[in-house]
C-alpha cells in the first residue's frame, strides 16, 4: 500500500424531507431524530421533499433551466461548499452517487416522442437522460474543474461516492473533493420498484460533504468536522438484486487496515425494511467485528435514496464529535466513544466501508 | 505509485465480436456505419448507425448491452490468461450510460400502446449500474466494483479509475472498459440536438456535418507491472498516465478554447513523466461535429504544437459508441503501439484548414511510436486522456 494523506470533512450540505442545512442543522436533527413526513408516490409512501422547500433553495431563474434532481444536487452541494469556506478555484473534484438518476426527465422525453413522434422530442430534456447531468450542472454551479465522476450503484451510491472522493484526496490526486449522493423519487419509478419487490421506504434528497487533505484544511484554518481514516469497497457474491450467503468482509478489513487497524466502537449500517438484506448485513458485521456493536441506520426515518449513505458519513462525524449515536426508533441516544464504521451493503453485493473519527 | 500495464484486450464492435475483427476493420479503413435496423427511425433526419452485427456472448435473456459487455470482458480475461485465476480480489470498473434501456424502451412502448407487459427483467437491468452487477456475478470478480457515468468519456474514465486502484495498491488486477448498446433515446436525442450526419460521419473534414452513433464494448485487463511480469503475462503496453478534468462550462457544449481538454492532456503527460515529443499519435475523440473537432484540434495544438503529432478518429469507421468509445479507442490505441500501424480517419476527404494536423486520411499508415494517447470527452465537459507507452 502507498503512503496516504489524512482526509477530513470540512463541510456538509443536506437537503431532504426531514432537514435542510449544514452540519449544525444535521446535528440538531440527529440529537432528536424525527421521521420525515411521508406522502404517497406511485402507490407507496415516500419521504418526498415538498416543492415549496425546494423552491426556496434555488433561484427561480436558475430552476427553470434545471431538472428537479439537478436542483436537489446543486442545493445540497452549495450548502456543503459554503460551510467549508473552500475556494473551488484552488482545485475541487466532484463525485456524485446516484441509484436512479433522472428518470423524470427520461420519462418525459420518451413521452414526447410517444405523443407526437419526432416533433415531440425536447432537445432541452435529452441531456438530462444522461446520468452525469447532475454532476455537470453542479460542477458549473460550484466551479468544480478537477475530476468529476458519477457513480451509479444500487443501495450504496452515497457511501461509495464519499469513499471514492476520500480515496482521491488520500491518494494525492486532488486536494479537495465535493462528494455525496442524490436521488429523487418519481411516481412511475416508485411504482415499478414496488412491482420488482423493492422493500425499503423510499426517500429523496441530496447530501454532500467537502473532503480535504488535512494539511490543506489546517493551512487555511478550516473548521474540521471529522476524519475519514480509511475507506474500501468490494463486492460480495450475490446475484443481481439478490442477497448473498457469504459473511466474510474484505471491505471492512481493508478500511480498518487503512485506518491503522483501529476497531470501531459503533456502526452506521444500511439496515432497512428489507429483512433479508438486513439479516445478511448483520451476519457480515458480526463476522468482521466479532460482536454486535451499537448501531444506527436512519434509513427508516429518511427513506432509501442516493444521498442517504453520504448522510450516514456526515452523521458518523457528528457521532464521533458528540459521543452520541441516535436511535432509529426515537429512544434516547446511546453514549459511544472512539471511531465508528459506516457500512453499506446492497442487494447484488455492493459493499462499502468507511472508518470515521473525530477531528 | 505502481506502474500499470495492459495484459488483456477485448472488443465487441460494429465489425463483429473480437479484437481480431475490430483491428482488421480499423486497419483496412472499413466503414461499419449502415442503415439502422434495431428499431424504427421514421421521421428522423439521420437513419444510419454502426450496429454490432451479431451477439455471441451471454444469454438472450440478458440485455443487449450486458451481452456486449460480457463478450468483450470475457475476451479480455481470456486474453490475459486469467481464465482460471483466483478472481476474489480483481476489480471491475465499467463505464456505461444507456444500461438496458433498449429493453426498457420496448417495455415502455408496449405500455404506451395499452398493453400490460411485466416489468421483470426489462426494468431490473435498465440502469447502467446493472452492468457491474451482472458482469461481477457472471465473472466471479470480488474486488472493488462500480459503474461510472461520465457520458461519452465513461469508458476511458473506467480505465483511469482501475489504473488508480492498481497504482495505489488497492488491487493488483482490474478488468475495466466501456459499453453501450444502441437505444432509441440516444438515437432520438442526438437527432433532436441536430448533431447527427445523415451520411457516415467525417471527422476533421471541412464538410463534416455531425456524428454517427455506434454501439459496442471495449475492455482491458490492467495489472501492476510486477505481478504481470511475475506470472509471465504478455504485456501489450503501459497505461503510463491519465488526466481527468471538467470544463464547468456548459451541459452539452465544450468550452470553446479547449482549456479543459488541454488540461487533461497535460495532466496525463505529467503523470506519465513524458514529454510531448514522446507522443507520436493521438486517437482523437473526433466526433465529427463541427464544434468538437475544431476545439479538440485547438486543444491538441496548445499542448503539442500545431502539426506535431499524428491524429486520427476511429469513429470514422465505427461511429461514436458512446460510453464504449473510451474502451474501444483504448484498445485501438494499444494496438497502434504493438502493430506499429496508425488507423486512419477513413472518411476524411477534404481536411479542415482549421485542423492543423495530419489526420491520416482514408488509409492506415505504418509508424512506430513510443507513446500514444486516447482522448475522450463527454457531455458536461468531462475530459479524459489516457496515455499508453510501448511495453
Amino acid at each position: 500500500m502507498q503512503d496516504r494523506r489524512a482526509v477530513v470533512i470540512t463541510g456538509v450540505g443536506v437537503v431532504n424531507a426531514a432537514m435542510v442545512g449544514a452540519s449544525p442543522a444535521l446535528g440538531a436533527w440527529l440529537a432528536r431524530p424525527r421521521a420525515a413526513a411521508c406522502v404517497p408516490v406511485g402507490g407507496r409512501p415516500a419521504a418526498r421533499l415538498p416543492e415549496a422547500t425546494l423552491a426556496g433553495l434555488i433561484d427561480p431563474a436558475e430552476a427553470r433551466r434545471l431538472s428537479r434532481v439537478c436542483q436537489l444536487t446543486i442545493a445540497g452541494a452549495r450548502v456543503a461548499v459554503a460551510e467549508s469556506g473552500i475556494d473551488p478555484a484552488r482545485g475541487l473534484g466532484l463525485v456524485v452517487g446516484s441509484e436512479l438518476g433522472d428518470f423524470t426527465s427520461t420519462i418525459a422525453f420518451a413521452d414526447g416522442y410517444l405523443a407526437r413522434g419526432a416533433s415531440g422530442l425536447s432537445a432541452l430534456l435529452f441531456p438530462n437522460t444522461v446520468m452525469n447531468t447532475m454532476a455537470a450542472t453542479t460542477a458549473i454551479a460550484v466551479a468544480s474543474r478537477e475530476l468529476s465522476l458519477t457513480l451509479n450503484v444500487p443501495g450504496v451510491a452515497g457511501e461509495l461516492a464519499v469513499a471514492r472522493g476520500a480515496a482521491a484526496v488520500a491518494g494525492g490526486r486532488v486536494d479537495a473533493v465535493l462528494a455525496g449522493g442524490v436521488d429523487e423519487i418519481d411516481p412511475l419509478v416508485a411504482e415499478m420498484l414496488g412491482a420488482l419487490g423493492d422493500q425499503p421506504m423510499r426517500g429523496e434528497g441530496a447530501t454532500f460533504l467537502v473532503l480535504e487533505a488535512e494539511a490543506t484544511a489546517r493551512a487555511r484554518n478550516a473548521a474540521v468536522l471529522g476524519r475519514i481514516d480509511g475507506v474500501a469497497w468490494r463486492s460480495l457474491s450475490a446475484r443481481p438484486w439478490g442477497v448473498g450467503r457469504r459473511a466474510a468482509s474484505r471491505a471492512i478489513d481493508a478500511a480498518r487496515a487503512r485506518a491503522g487497524g483501529a476497531a470501531p466502537g459503533w456502526v452506521y449500517g444500511s439496515a432497512s425494511a428489507d429483512t433479508a438484506l438486513s439479516a445478511w448485513e448483520s451476519r457480515v458485521l458480526r463476522a468482521a467485528l466479532g460482536a454486535d456493536l451499537p448501531a444506527a441506520s436512519l434509513g427508516g426515518l429518511l427513506g432509501q435514496h442516493g444521498g442517504l449513505g453520504a448522510l450516514r458519513v456526515a452523521a458518523a462525524a457528528w457521532t464521533a464529535r458528540s459521543g452520541l449515536l441516535p436511535d432509529d426508533d426515537g429512544a434516547p441516544a446511546t453514549r459511544v466513544s472512539g471511531p465508528g464504521l459506516v457500512h453499506g451493503l446492497a442487494r447484488g453485493g455492493g459493499h462499502v466501508a468507511l472508518m470515521v473519527g473525530a477531528a | 505509485m505502481r506502474r500499470v500495464v495492459v495484459t488483456g484486450l477485448g472488443a465487441v464492435s460494429p465489425f463483429g465480436a473480437g479484437v481480431k475483427a475490430y483491428w482488421a476493420g480499423l486497419a483496412a479503413g472499413a466503414c461499419a456505419i449502415r442503415p439502422l435496423t434495431l428499431f424504427e427511425s421514421d421521421g428522423f433526419r439521420c437513419r444510419i448507425a454502426a450496429e454490432v452485427p451479431e451477439l455471441t456472448a451471454g444469454s438472450p435473456r440478458r440485455s443487449r448491452a450486458d451481452r456486449l459487455a460480457l463478450g468483450a470482458a470475457l475476451e479480455a480475461i481470456d486474453d490475459a490468461g486469467l481464465a482460471d485465476a483466483d478472481r476474489a480480489e480483481i476489480a471491475l470498473i465499467i463505464g456505461a450510460v444507456g444500461g438496458g434501456m433498449l429493453e426498457a424502451e420496448e417495455w415502455y412502448w408496449a405500455r404506451a400502446r395499452g398493453e400490460h407487459p411485466a416489468p421483470g427483467a426489462a426494468l431490473r437491468a435498465i440502469l447502467p449500474g446493472s452492468h457491474a452487477e451482472t458482469l461481477g456475478h457472471r465473472l466471479g470478480l470480488g474486488g472493488p466494483r462500480h459503474t461510472v457515468v461520465t457520458a461519452c468519456s465513461s469508458g476511458a474514465v473506467a480505465l483511469a479509475e482501475a489504473a488508480e486502484l492498481i497504482a495505489d495498491g488497492v488491487v493488483d488486477v482490474a478488468v475495466a472498459g466501456g459499453v453501450d448498446g444502441m437505444t432509441r433515446l440516444c438515437f432520438m436525442g442526438f437527432n433532436t440536438l441536430k448533431l447527427l450526419d445523415p451520411e457516415p460521419c467525417r471527422p476533421f473534414d471541412k464538410d463534416r456535418r455531425g456524428m454517427s452513433i455506434g454501439e459496442g464494448a471495449g475492455f482491458v485487463v490492467l495489472e501492476a507491472v510486477e505481478g504481470a511480469r511475475a506470472r509471465g503475462a504478455r504485456i501489450y503496453a503501459e497505461l503510463a498516465g491519465h488526466g481527468m478534468t471538467t470544463d464547468a462550462f456548459h451541459v452539452t457544449a465544450p468550452e470553446p478554447e479547449g482549456e479543459g481538454m488541454a488540461r487533461a492532456m497535460r495532466a496525463a503527460l505529467a503523470a506519465a513523466g513524458v514529454t510531448v515529443g514522446a507522443v507520436g499519435y493521438i486517437n482523437a475523440h473526433g466526433t465529427a461535429t463541427p464544434q468538437n473537432d475544431r476545439i479538440e484540434a485547438r486543444a491538441i495544438a496548445q499542448v503539442f504544437g500545431e502539426g506535431r503529432v499524428l491524429v486520427s478518429s476511429t469513429k470514422s469507421m465505427i461511429g461514436h459508441t458512446m460510453a464504449a468509445a473510451g474502451g474501444l479507442e483504448a484498445v485501438a490505441t494499444v494496438l497502434t503501439l504493438t502493430q506499429e500501424l496508425i488507423p486512419p480517419t477513413a472518411t476524411l476527404v477534404t481536411p479542415d484548414p482549421e485542423v492543423t494536423f495530419d489526420c491520416v486520411p482514408r488509409v492506415a499508415r505504418e509508424a512506430a511510436v513510443e507513446c500514444a494517447i486516447s482522448n475522450s470527452f463527454g457531455f458536461g465537459g468531462q475530459n479524459v486522456t489516457l496515455l499508453f507507452r510501448r511495453a
